[in-house]
């Protein structure tokens, strides 16, 4: 078992490093060939991990780090189900993804850093998946965060990239605040911190401090997941190559907040504030991010939006105490998501980087069938069309915040009800619009064999995106859950009256898909010849960038200019110069008493032999 | 001695006095010289009070020497107030100042 782990940490950081060393040496085919091989090998050592792996989580240890006053941080891992299952979707979506941007860097002259950045993304988000200790999962988040800038900003000749890079890395590390925050709590409250030593102290903790460390962890996770308030960066870390925005939005940086709450599931089951903010959080989000998909024009951004929109559903899932369906979400996402993010990809290489989708249509249905049957596959899944594995995995959140007491909770699931309607409907906009229009302003097709190609690798996840679902149907239609069994021991049960609101919901859910698909067909059908909305506060995010930099960035920079001019300059360098003016006009004034003319030296002198002869009558008498 | 030693010494005080105040108020280097003869005159004539009144000839003697001090400081004063016009200069005291920072 220790070798599996080993290896599985090992071979994305041998293959980054390798690139890294090998740069000037690799062929492009080489380089792609390196990157998909490390991560063929983690995979196999994923499952590896995963054969060998019982109901009993494994602690594993490499050795101590940092060691001072009773405090240690290990380079340790704990392995269990949950770990287990996330290391293999990571690694099965992060391989399809190497193998598709093999193809898809073809024409691109740094592959070796790509594959590079790639290779250690994945490494990072493995280290957050399998970690013990919080203070190695935080270089494992911290890595995440780097990579994640390195990616966005991958081609750094043109500022914007840069910018958006740039915005990812310090809106995350925005969040991170909170994470180290926390961490500080812990460490000074129990004198360790890892996971085990969390959940085994759960039991004594004082609701206070876990409720504190709760929401900053919370708040951490919603910078790394893209929440409500943190969530402007993801639609601008459109940026970076498509390939990366799959990686990221399916299976590494997006997914690590909330794999994080999951983790610390037995500290959060004691406070239950936190679960709700979580699952409001999580619900409002997704109705944020689904809104503002609406109106967006460009491929990437309605998929950046949706995957903002996705997340808040896990959060909602593991707000609701229910872990299970929240990795099921995500792994339904993980498939789904970074199918459509690579079948965008494929599209806007066919249009020779046209990123608008009312400017293609239905030319690139028959040019590239195949890339159709992709996208509607991943599309279907989105929208969570009855039996697909959305379909499913959003249906089990939505159930767990309707079975979950309080009002709080209800409000959440009215939010996420509605989000799954706006859900589906931008989906199908998006699929009709790309698919089946005319456009008004069409871009010019490209044929190229590389674009078949790079159809290839999607085709398990296509399959994976459609029936993954029955991996963990609800209760009512009999067949075994299988993910939830797996993780029986690992994950808090289901409770019954999840069970019970699960048929309701799922009919619900139908309902709501149908019905966004009906209204989008009768606004976007290829009759109508749609336009796109005017811009507006969707299409800009509803206001949230504004916002941030009117009420955030503005204040801050006037404070900053406040305490710069005003404070530093006029008070503090005033007042140092002023002593030294003062101390100047003083040396100047006793200067002059002797030396400025004669007449003063001489007065100077006589004053002070006058009081020298004073004091010493006054002494002598 | 039919003179009190105190009234000696006021009287050289005041002396000296007049001359400080002299050579401080002074534009003129050759007033300032005067001043100075003043308070040495005014040192001397303590020097001699005292001599007269403790029986004692060292005071005449340092008299004789202050005398010989002042004459000689006296040349060489006008000497260089002599100098100082023909080059172009004033008596102004205040004027020689080529050597203070603030010229």
């Amino acid at each position: 078992m220790t070798t599996a782990l080993a290896c599985l940490l090992a071979f994305p950081l041998a293959g980054a490093v390798l690139q890294a060393a090998l740069r000037p040496k690799l062929s492009r085919a080489a380089s792609g060939g390196l990157a998909a091989l490390a991560m063929a090998a983690a995979l196999a050592a994923a499952l590896a991990g995963v054969w060998n792996l019982g109901p009993q989580p494994v602690t594993v240890s490499f050795g101590q780090w940092i060691a001072f006053d009773g405090f240690s941080a290990e380079f340790s891992l704990l392995y269990n189900r949950l770990a287990g299952l996330m290391c293999v979707t990571v690694a099965f979506v992060a391989l399809l993804i190497h193998l598709y941007s093999a193809v898809y860097m073809r024409e691109d002259k740094s592959f070796a850093r790509y594959f590079c950045y790639l290779n250690l993304f994945v490494f990072f988000m493995l280290v957050i998946a399998l970690a013990d200790d919080l203070v190695l999962l935080f270089l494992g988040w911290e890595g995440v965060g780097f990579c994640s800038f390195a990616l966005i900003g991958f081609w750094h000749e043109e500022l914007p990239n840069v910018d958006a890079g740039r915005k990812a890395f310090l809106m995350t590390r925005i969040g991170d605040l909170g994470y180290v925050a926390a961490l500080g709590l812990i460490i000074a409250a129990s004198g360790s911190a890892s996971l085990t030593g969390i959940a085994a102290n759960a039991a004594t903790m004082s609701p206070e401090t876990a409720t504190l460390l709760g929401l900053l962890f919370l708040f951490a996770a919603c910078g790394k997941s893209a929440q409500l308030p943190l969530s402007a960066w993801l639609p601008d870390a459109m940026a970076g190559p498509t390939p990366v925005s799959a990686l990221i939005h399916a299976a590494t940086m997006v997914t690590a907040g909330v794999y994080l709450l999951m983790r610390l599931a037995p500290m959060l089951a004691m406070a239950p504030v936190v679960g709700a903010a979580a699952a409001f959080v999580g619900a409002a989000t997704a109705l944020y991010g689904a809104a503002c998909a609406l109106a967006q024009r460009d491929v990437k951004r309605i998929l950046a939006y949706s995957t903002i929109s996705q997340v808040g559903y896990m959060f909602l899932a593991a707000g609701c105490g229910d872990d299970g369906g929240a990795f099921f979400h995500l792994q339904a996402h993980a498939f789904f998501k970074s199918l459509l993010f690579m079948t965008a990809g494929v599209m806007i290489q066919a249009f020779h980087e046209e990123h608008d989708i009312f400017r293609m249509g239905a030319r690139l249905r028959k040019a590239l069938p195949g890339l159709f049957i992709l996208f509607a596959c991943g599309a279907a899944a989105l929208a969570a069309l009855p039996l697909t594995s959305g379909y499913f995995s959003k249906g089990r959140a939505l159930a767990d915040a309707l079975a979950h007491p309080g009002p709080i909770f209800l409000l959440s699931f009215v939010m996420g009800a509605a989000a799954a309607f706006l859900t589906a409907l931008y989906v199908f906009r998006m699929l009709f619009v790309a698919f089946f229009s005319d456009p008004a302003d069409p871009a010019k097709l490209v044929s190229e064999p590389a674009l078949r190609r790079m159809e290839r690798p999607l085709w398990p996840l296509a399959i994976l995106a459609v029936v993954y679902g029955f991996a963990n149907p609800p209760h009512f239609l009999g067949i075994p859950a299988l993910l939830d069994s797996y993780l029986a021991g690992t994950v808090a049960p289901l409770p019954p009256e999840t069970e019970h609101a699960e048929l309701f919901v799922e009919i619900l859910d139908a309902l709501i898909a149908l019905a966004g698909l009906w209204l989008a067909w009768v606004f976007y059908k290829p009759a109508r010849h749609p336009a796109p909305a005017p811009a507006g506060a969707l299409t800009a995010g509803l206001g949230l960038d504004a916002f941030g930099l009117s009420a955030i960035a503005r204040p801050y920079l006037r404070l900053a200019a406040w305490l710069w001019r005003g404070l530093d300059e006029d008070v503090l360098d005033g007042a140092a110069t002023a002593t030294a003016s003062g101390v100047g006009r003083l040396s100047r004034a006793a200067a002059r008493l002797g030396s400025a003319r004669p007449a003063t030296t001489m007065a100077t002198l006589l004053g002070a032999c006058a009081i020298l002869l004073v004091w010493l009558a006054a002494r002598l008498g | 001695m039919i003179v009190p030693l105190s009234h000696v010494l006021a009287v050289a005080a005041l002396l000296f006095a007049v001359g400080g105040v002299m050579a401080a108020a002074r534009r003129s280097i050759l007033l300032i010289l005067i001043g100075v003869e003043f308070m040495l005159a005014a040192a001397g004539l303590a020097f001699a009070g005292a001599g007269l009144a403790w029986n004692n000839l060292d005071g005449q003697a340092a008299v004789i020497i202050i005398m010989g001090l002042a004459s000689a400081e006296a040349g060489l004063g006008l000497a260089l107030l002599v100098h100082g016009r023909r080059g172009g200069g004033t008596d102004r005291a205040d004027s020689y100042d080529r050597l203070g920072e603030e010229s």
